[in-house]
């Protein structure tokens, strides 16, 4: 139990310096992709302590405790991972977060958040069923919903469940709001939506989303990781080639509909992993 | 437990005629004595017996243990007479109304009731001439505590809203309807605490039909052509559920030779059952899907909106349609294992699954809370097909829940409704600065509906987990689950859209009747959901037990372990209540951090709010509207397939009874 607290306070400490050295990778990708320089690797670091030394201005009160619980349920998700702990209660703290962020966007009467949250809203339903189905086919796998119970198998999960490793790529690039998901917010301010959900927060509330960030980046990195659980740095190498792909595609697609995103998560994403879970049910080792 | 003992030598008889028959004896002196203190006082009287009866029952079952139970003295009456009578009754009084109202469909399905009710009688009447009793186990204690506590916070709050319902309609005092009004009510919660104590399944049946005469008369109690309309459609809807149920008493009459529930319950049953009794249960279910307003019955709840919201209220939270369920609960154990519990979990998961989808396309408020309610009974009767312990620990936390959710919200629709004159949740965009008391109690009410660590959702994952032996039924679930959260989210955000520099809110005055009943509700959501653990173990376990100590072979106590229960839940909710206080008491905004929404530098007071410069170099009003996706998921579009899928979702019932 103790050892359990302990790997989750590590994570939690660990987490934002590895989030934001990846991000600061993506940063420099991107710009050498589209011929640039781009920034130091530390960047993001250097963007957050900027943010929070800027003055606080806010719309109301309501969105201080959006930004903050929206943190709080990535921090809870990370240590709830490593405590080994349910998955699925973990993925609804997880949209938890989401919501309460959806709302903060709602919660301005700005034309550019509120059209951003109503998309995150749609962004929500598209990936969900994705990453419970992913969690059902791990409960068909080990019998229990516990991220410590993969540990208990003896094959990699991608192995059996290879569908979903695709699907977990995805559910990281809509998350992250990479292309051609970059729906409801995108990283460049230069468009119709401007930032879409992110408008209308600014300095120290911005500061605490861009952490948030760090922490469901490493979240999303280690869901991934699970797939190899016999030899994590199999498993970290998996993780680290999905977010090179989702990189890789945000730079080469273009934004698209929401109706288009929904409707490709919902036909291509779950029928994988229909696919993926009836082969599961068919063979897997489901205790009765 | 020394000061609770003299509470046992309470007879459960006594319990079970206050619980009954004492909100009816209320409601006659309210309909008889017509002055507004005696109304106030009688009500409120009424509400706290009612409240302490159910206290009490809780607490006897508590110390004892065991079930209580009585029995009738078998000559004091001639009880099957009685019972046949008032089930005749009944029926004639729902004749008189088809005639009255020119109801082609209620006379019909009356007529076929009376058929099937008088074959009943004169098949069946010789099975069993035991004494009816009275059987509290702890599914009927959760049942009589949400009927008795909620139902009665509920009409102490109709008090306030009926006087200003009336005012609205310029109805004065000394044509009120509210004495009527609250007799219906008050008959209504003892006729649901009769459904849930009595063993007799032909008592049951009888106060199945006076909760169906109840909401016909609150439905149309505006009196409008809308209310009649959708009053009738209710009547005749659970008229036919009554089909449903008297064929079922029918049955069990000729084949099994008893009406006792319990003895049904401990005699062969699930896959040993005989396919007439199978039969019987599917009757039973078909009944409970009209009651519950399950696809396809569900246009009647959808129009009960008509209704004064109290009304909703209680249909919607504590009463009649959680009779549905709760018969399906009680039976749970005689289709344990059978083909048709597994259809029956389909059937609910599909109603689960559609009507989640068609509220995300609703801008009324009350009919995305009929929906939502639709839906979560759907998934209370997926549990209940999923026949597992887990799944009946599910389904027994979210009657518990919803109850508790629902009601609120409903109450909070209303003072709103009063508030602003609308329903439309459009109108109810900034509430926040408007009604900011009344919209924090309903962000509370909403967000006990789909977030964690509020109990619907421990509940709604624990059934997910208990679901994943049946994969269709868990691809509803999950996929339901998703859509649930789109609805609730897209009204929140309705309700906390502030123009920044709008003036301060102020909070507003609230009735004391309105204000104590939804504080009540508030903060038993919170409580209630921050008690899970202890509810689990006292109240759902003993339940589920007691449940499955009539399944063979699991007669050895139940296993509610759980992963999802096993999460430590108080340092989620610690760390999320932190995380809600710590910017709330150290970084409130200050008035001059406040500033205005970002208009790409276009911006603009306009003397309706801010506003912007359009291309035409106009000054333009900002207005903003949310998505409701008609095109997608309207009621329209998908009405009618899906009404098609549920109709042959209760076909296979009838098939699975041949399959077993």
């Amino acid at each position: 139990m103790m050892a359990e607290y302990l790997a989750a306070l590590a994570a939690v400490l660990v987490a934002p310096f590895i989030g934001g050295v990846l991000m600061g990778i993506d940063r420099i990708v991107s710009a050498r992709l589209q011929s640039r320089q781009g920034p130091p690797l530390f960047q993001p670091f250097y963007d957050i302590l900027k943010l929070f030394a800027k003055r606080r201005m806010a719309a109301n009160t309501f969105q201080m405790i959006s930004v903050s619980v929206y943190l709080a349920s990535m921090v809870l998700s990370l240590a709830l991972l490593f405590m080994g702990q349910d998955l699925l209660v973990l993925l609804f703290i997880l949209a938890l977060g989401n919501i309460m962020l959806i709302l903060g966007g709602f919660s301005v009467k700005s034309p550019y958040s509120q059209l951003g949250s109503q998309r995150e809203v749609i962004v929500l339903l598209a990936y969900e069923p994705l990453l419970v189905c992913m969690v059902v086919g791990t409960y068909i796998m080990t019998g229990s919903f516990s991220a410590a119970s993969i540990f208990g198998l003896e094959r990699p999960l991608a192995l059996s469940m290879p569908a979903f490793v695709i699907t977990q790529a995805l559910v990281m690039a809509m998350k992250l709001h990479k292309s051609p998901f970059d729906v409801s917010a995108s990283h460049h301010a230069h468009q119709e939506l401007v930032r879409g959900i992110y408008t209308e927060f600014s300095g120290p509330q911005m500061a605490v989303i861009e952490l948030a960030h760090l922490y469901e980046l490493v979240l999303l990195l280690g869901f991934i990781a699970l797939f190899w659980h016999t030899n994590l740095g199999i498993g970290i190498a998996l993780a680290l080639a999905c977010y090179g792909a989702v990189i890789v595609l945000d730079n080469i697609s273009a934004r698209m509909t929401t109706r288009w995103m929904f409707g490709f998560t919902w036909s291509f994403g779950l029928a994988l992993a229909a696919a993926n879970l009836a082969a599961l049910y068919a063979t897997g080792p489901l205790p009765r | 437990m020394g000061l609770l003992e003299p509470l046992l030598k309470i007879s459960p008889l006594t319990l079970a005629a206050v619980l009954v028959f004492s909100p009816a004896l209320f409601g006659v002196v309210v309909f008889a004595v017509r002055t507004k203190w005696s109304r106030k006082g009688v009500v409120t009287v009424a509400g706290w017996v009612l409240t302490l009866a159910a206290i009490t029952v809780f607490a006897i079952a508590f110390v004892s243990r065991t079930a209580l139970s009585a029995t009738l003295p078998a000559q004091a009456a001639p009880w099957s007479m009685i019972v046949a009578g008032g089930d005749l009754a009944l029926l004639a009084a729902i004749l008189v109304i088809a005639v009255r109202f020119r109801s082609a469909m209620v006379l019909v399905v009356a007529l076929v009731q009376l058929a099937v009710v008088l074959y009943a009688e004169l098949t069946g009447g010789h099975a069993a001439d035991a004494a009816p009793a009275v059987f509290i186990d702890w599914l009927s204690v959760v049942m009589v505590m949400i009927v008795s506590v909620i139902g009665s916070i509920i009409v102490v709050y109709g008090l306030p809203y009926m006087k200003e319902h009336e005012r609205h309609l310029g109805i004065d005092e000394a044509g009120s309807h509210r004495p009527g009004f609250f007799l219906t009510m008050l008959v209504f919660l003892g006729a649901m605490n009769g459904l849930v104590i009595f063993d007799d399944l032909r008592f049951v049946f009888f106060f199945w039909e006076v909760t169906t005469l109840c909401s016909f008369l609150l439905i149309r109690h505006d009196a409008t052509e809308l209310a009649n309309t959708n009053a009738l459609r209710a009547l005749w809807m659970n008229t036919l559920g009554g089909v449903g149920f008297a064929a079922a008493i029918a049955l069990f009459g000729a084949h099994a030779h008893t009406y006792s529930v319990q003895a049904l319950l401990h005699s062969p049953m699930g896959a040993a059952a005989s396919l007439p009794i199978l039969a019987a249960l599917a009757c039973l279910m078909f009944a409970a899907f009209t009651k519950s307003a399950q696809m396809p019955f569900h246009s009647w709840l959808l129009g009960a909106m008509v209704a004064p919201t109290p009304v909703s209220a209680l249909l919607h939270s504590s009463t009649m349609v959680k009779a549905g369920v709760y018969l399906l609960m009680r039976f749970a154990p005689a289709f344990h294992g059978t083909q048709l519990s597994n259809v029956l979990a389909i059937a609910g998961g599909f109603t689960f699954v559609a009507t989640a989808f068609l509220a995300i396309g609703q801008t009324n408020a009350k009919k995305i809370l009929a929906y939502s309610t639709i839906s979560n009974l759907g998934l209370i009767i997926a549990c209940t097909g999923l026949n597992r312990p887990l799944a009946l620990a599910a389904a027994v936390m979210l009657l518990i829940f919803h109850a508790i959710s629902k009601g609120l919200l409903f109450m909070a629709c209303g003072v709103v409704e009063h508030g602003i004159h609308s329903r439309d949740i459009e109108d109810m965009q900034g509430l926040v600065n408007r009604m900011p008391l009344t919209t924090l109690i309903m962000v509370i009410g909403i967000l006990s509906m789909l977030l964690p660590p509020f109990g619907v959702l421990i509940a709604k994952l624990a059934a997910i987990e208990a679901s994943v032996h049946l994969p269709l039924a868990m691809g509803m679930l999950v996929i339901g689950s998703t859509l649930t959260v789109a609805f609730w989210t897209k009204w929140t955000g309705r309700l906390l859209t502030s123009e920044p520099g709008a003036v301060h809110p102020k909070i507003e005055h609230l009735h004391v009747m309105y204000f104590v009943p939804l504080v009540l509700l508030t903060v038993g959501a919170v409580a209630f959901s921050l008690a899970v653990f202890p509810l689990l173990t006292e109240l759902v376990e003993p339940a589920v037990t007691q449940y499955y100590a009539l399944v063979p072979g699991a007669a050895g106590g139940v296993d509610l372990s759980s992963d999802v229960l096993a999460v430590p839940w108080m340092l989620v909710f610690g760390f999320m209540a932190t995380a809600v206080v710590v910017p709330v008491l150290v970084a409130r905004t200050r008035p001059d951090e406040e500033v205005g929404a970002y208009m790409c530098g276009e911006q603009i007071e306009t003397p309706n709010g801010s506003g912007f410069i359009t291309a035409a170099e106009q000054s333009c009003a900002l207005s903003i509207r949310g998505h409701y996706f008609e095109r997608y998921v309207g009621e329209e579009t998908h009405g009618l397939w899906m009404t098609v899928v549920a109709a042959l979702l209760m076909a296979a019932m009838l098939g699975a009874v041949a399959l077993r």
